[in-house]
């Protein structure tokens, strides 16, 4: 494989590549490569997060706990499980950076605005972000299944409170709008008999998935069409035989994966491919297979996500992920805080990341992060900083180590300018622009490097 | 170009122009065009109850559809005999009694989403129910109005489908300082002042170096327009009226922005409404009332209209988590000084005509809303913005 075909494979399927990595795939096939990537992400490694100390917060409904503690020890043990969350947030975004499992890791990330939910309880969204990772590349019927059992799932849309006598319709509605059908696939009449079915789903204080026989509607249901005593699996497995379903998730696939503008020739191939067994692995090496997955017209046309522009940062110069509150800040910044969706419906992604704020920070982050907020601009030949006047102002927030400029350095320093424009910036760059980067060119390549992440270009991959 | 032209011209130019010549066009715009009227349009995300907003306290069907959280007759403020409002709303009825305030009721379309983002898509673009359009109605007025992104503001972190244009894109700021301080580093005044035109037609790259030349551009403006008004009304302590306050500290400080966009969150409340609701209309309307003072003290009020919406109403019935689920028509408020009809706009909610769903029906499209803001309050032409003709309407 070349290298621009490998950057662009890299990118997809995780955050970028090193030139080392580049050097050590540049002579296997395509085949290999993917399967050198599947391989590497056949491993499940769960977060794991310390969760003593918490005494019988996870194993004592709330109001026994409130009668056993007294009001306030059970506020602040229901606090300390919302800090966790945050600490979550945080161990999310490590492992995201630093995985092997990658392509698991990019999948995880993508499931988790399919099936969106939010949760302050830690053992529970601790255990629904690995049923992300656990089913990522699975088949999609369990996934979706295991989804519909999970303790944050079933608080945050509300099937908690879904019982035969007063039926919710919150998750049943979201199940087929958000996560397998998309809207104009099913009617009013089915979110209301699919509610029917879902009654009775509820779930044990630590987080284990129960039915309560007495909660839940026992009697026929019609939906889409087919009539019978159906329960929660039931109505999954309904759901999956329409290939509506198939063709939902293959164009969130695209979307995120190929080309945010889709190409109905391509969603039917994957489509048909998908709907056979639902098989998401067989899915993603059917697509990263696929010759047209490698046109240009798909290369470096997709807006960074905040958190693919941190990590494709941090895999560059490693220094993102130091001080948890600093990353939390940044996330904030530009509307993409993981475990802290703005709704069900996840985050529109693409050109919804850009507004004028988001994009001035978005640029600037590199800098930033990395550099003190600067950005080398003096013209080749000069050697005064006209510009110190302005940096003057600026408070120092982040810092890179010595470490970390080793790190650059050992991997970066070596290739050409040329080279190291070429392994940062993925879209064709801008005449102008090119030509003002040549012209402001600094002395040694991480200054270099710096400059290249500030341009728009960096934002697309 | 060749490089040593580049050096040429880029050395000439430095300093002198930052905004490259093809986006000057955006700057020509005679604001005679546009008059001085705002417009700030405010959501309560989620889907507000407005029938425990707007209580219609002499209808039996409202109690014995909601045995658990209806709003008892002794809980609420009477307005005209047959509504209430929600005790919480207390300082609205200031409001009201000064002929401030007109509550428009049963405001819907014709085959209502029940899905948020969907529904808050059709309020936001204006669509109807089965079209679907990547632009906003607020944007597209600036498209054609106002023609600079500063032109529209949404006072939050990130930009709402809204104040999307199709050329234009709003600016959302929290923070007019922050914004600029970020926008002047001379990097990006480079890059930018080296463009020709010639990128432009690229997809998403465009969009980019479109969207940066905007913002540099009006960072610049808002903050260099707004940061000698600071507000010297006390509002409460929430991230909410802390959005109106720079709201008014944008408004009175004469910023050419036309339309303003805030949004509240948190009425999704399908269970425990009772103290949930309580709380949230407490926090708009305290906020709202000292929005309104604020205006009054800089004597903007007479030329600014607040609308604010919801984008459903909630099912007549209670659920049994004791909140509701969602429903369809709702009522709106609109507040300004110079009302037609202010009060109770037209009929209360017919609560024993309901839908299949058990929800409210509309009377009033809500593109009728729309249209008679832009046509009476914007001067604009409503049908080049939403795409459509649509009844007008008498509120203003």
């Amino acid at each position: 494989m070349n290298q621009r075909e490998l950057i662009h494979l890299h990118w997809r399927t995780g955050f970028g590549a090193t030139p080392a990595l580049i050097a050590a795939s540049r002579k296997l096939s395509r085949e290999n490569n993917i399967n050198r990537l599947f391989d590497a992400s056949k491993k499940i490694e769960p977060i794991q997060i310390d969760l003593s100390d918490f005494g019988d917060y996870f194993n004592t409904p709330y109001t026994k706990l409130k009668k056993n503690l007294g009001e306030q020890n059970s506020q602040k043990l229901r606090q300390k499980s919302q800090k966790k969350v945050r600490e979550l947030n945080f161990s999310w975004l490590k492992k995201i950076a630093n995985s092997d499992q990658v392509l698991r890791e990019k999948m995880t990330l993508f499931w988790a605005n399919i099936f969106v939910c939010r949760d302050n309880h830690i053992l529970h969204t601790l255990k629904f972000n690995n049923i992300l990772r656990t089913h990522a590349l699975g088949n999609f019927g369990d996934f979706v299944k295991a989804i519909s059992r999970s303790a944050s799932m079933l608080k945050y849309l509300n099937n908690n409170r879904n019982f035969k006598k007063k039926p919710n319709e919150n998750f049943a509605r979201e199940l087929m709008e958000l996560f397998t059908l998309g809207i104009g696939n099913y009617s009013e009449t089915d979110v209301k008999e699919a509610a029917r079915a879902f009654t009775g789903w509820n779930f044990t204080p630590n987080g284990e998935f129960i039915l309560r026989d007495a909660r839940h509607d026992q009697n026929s249901k019609i939906f889409l069409g087919e009539t019978g005593n159906f329960g929660g699996d039931d109505i999954i497995n309904l759901i999956i035989k329409q290939k509506a379903c198939a063709e939902f998730i293959c164009t969130k696939i695209y979307r995120y994966f190929v080309n945010p503008s889709v190409d109905k020739e391509h969603i039917r191939e994957l489509t048909d491919v998908f709907y056979k067994d639902y098989n998401i692995e067989t899915l993603m090496r059917h697509l990263f297979m696929a010759d047209w997955f490698y046109e240009e017209k798909n290369i470096g046309v997709k807006i960074k996500s905040p958190v693919e522009l941190m990590v494709g940062i941090h895999k560059v110069v490693p220094s993102v992920f130091k001080k948890q509150r600093q990353v939390q800040y940044l996330q904030k910044m530009m509307g993409q805080t993981l475990l802290y969706p703005v709704n069900v419906a996840g985050w529109k992604g693409d050109r919804y990341w850009i507004d004028s704020n988001s994009l001035m920070f978005r640029l600037k982050l590199p800098s930033l992060i990395l550099n003190n907020a600067k950005i080398s601009l003096k013209p080749k030949g000069k050697f005064e900083d006209t510009f110190d006047e302005f940096y003057k102002e600026k408070k120092q927030r982040f810092s890179v180590d010595e470490k970390e400029r080793t790190y650059f350095e050992t991997h970066y320093s070596k290739v050409s300018f040329n080279k190291l424009k070429e392994l940062l910036v993925v879209p064709r760059l801008d005449y102008d622009t090119s030509e003002m980067l040549e012209a402001y060119q600094p002395q040694n390549s991480f200054q270099y490097g710096v400059q290249l992440m500030s341009i728009p270009e960096y934002q697309l991959c | 170009m060749k490089r040593r032209d580049f050096l040429v011209k880029s050395s000439l130019a430095s300093s002198m122009v930052f905004v490259p010549s093809f986006m000057k066009a955006f700057e020509n715009l005679d604001p005679a065009l546009l008059g001085y009227k705002k417009l700030v349009v405010i959501q309560l995300s989620g889907g507000n109850d407005g029938l425990n907003t707007i209580i219609p306290y002499r209808n039996d069907l409202y109690y014995s559809n909601r045995p658990g959280i209806s709003i008892p007759k002794n809980k609420l403020i009477d307005i005209d005999g047959e509504l209430g409002l929600n005790e919480n709303l207390a300082p609205l009825k200031s409001l009201y009694d000064k002929g401030y305030l007109s509550i428009i009721n049963n405001v819907g379309y014709p085959n209502p989403s029940r899905s948020h983002f969907r529904s808050t898509d059709i309020w936001h673009t204006a669509s109807s129910a089965s079209t679907y359009l990547d632009s906003g109605w607020m944007g597209r007025y600036i498209d054609q109005y106002g023609k600079k992104p500063y032109s529209g503001i949404e006072v939050d972190d990130s930009l709402s489908l809204i104040l999307k244009g199709n050329t234009i894109n709003g600016v959302a700021t929290k923070d007019a300082k922050k914004m600029f301080n970020n926008a002047k580093t001379p990097f990006f005044s480079k890059v930018l002042e080296t463009q020709t035109e010639a990128h432009l037609s690229e997809h998403n790259l465009g969009y980019l170096y479109k969207t940066m030349v905007g913002a540099k551009s009006s960072a610049m403006y808002i903050y260099e327009t707004s940061k000698t008004t600071t507000s010297t009304q006390s509002y409460p302590n929430n991230p909410f009226a802390k959005q109106l306050k720079t709201t008014a500290e944008f408004i009175n400080s004469k910023l050419d922005t036309k339309v303003y966009y805030v949004s509240m969150g948190g009425f999704d409340t399908h269970a425990n409404q009772a103290n949930r609701h309580a709380r949230l209309l407490k926090t708009y309307s305290e906020a709202m009332e000292v929005f309104v003072k604020d205006l009054e003290a800089s004597d903007s009020f007479k030329d600014t209209l607040i609308l604010t919406f919801s984008e459903f109403g909630r099912r007549v019935q209670q659920n049994a988590a004791g909140g509701t689920d969602h429903g369809a028509a709702n009522n709106l408020f609109v507040i300004g000084k110079n009302l037609k009809k202010p009060g109770i706009y037209n009929d209360s909610p017919d609560l024993s005509n309901l839908d299949k769903n058990g929800d409210l029906h509309y009377t009033i499209d809500f593109r009728s809303v729309y249209a008679t803001l832009l046509d009476q309050w914007l001067g604009a032409s409503h049908s080049k913005v939403l795409g459509n003709s649509f009844n007008t309407l008498n509120f203003i």
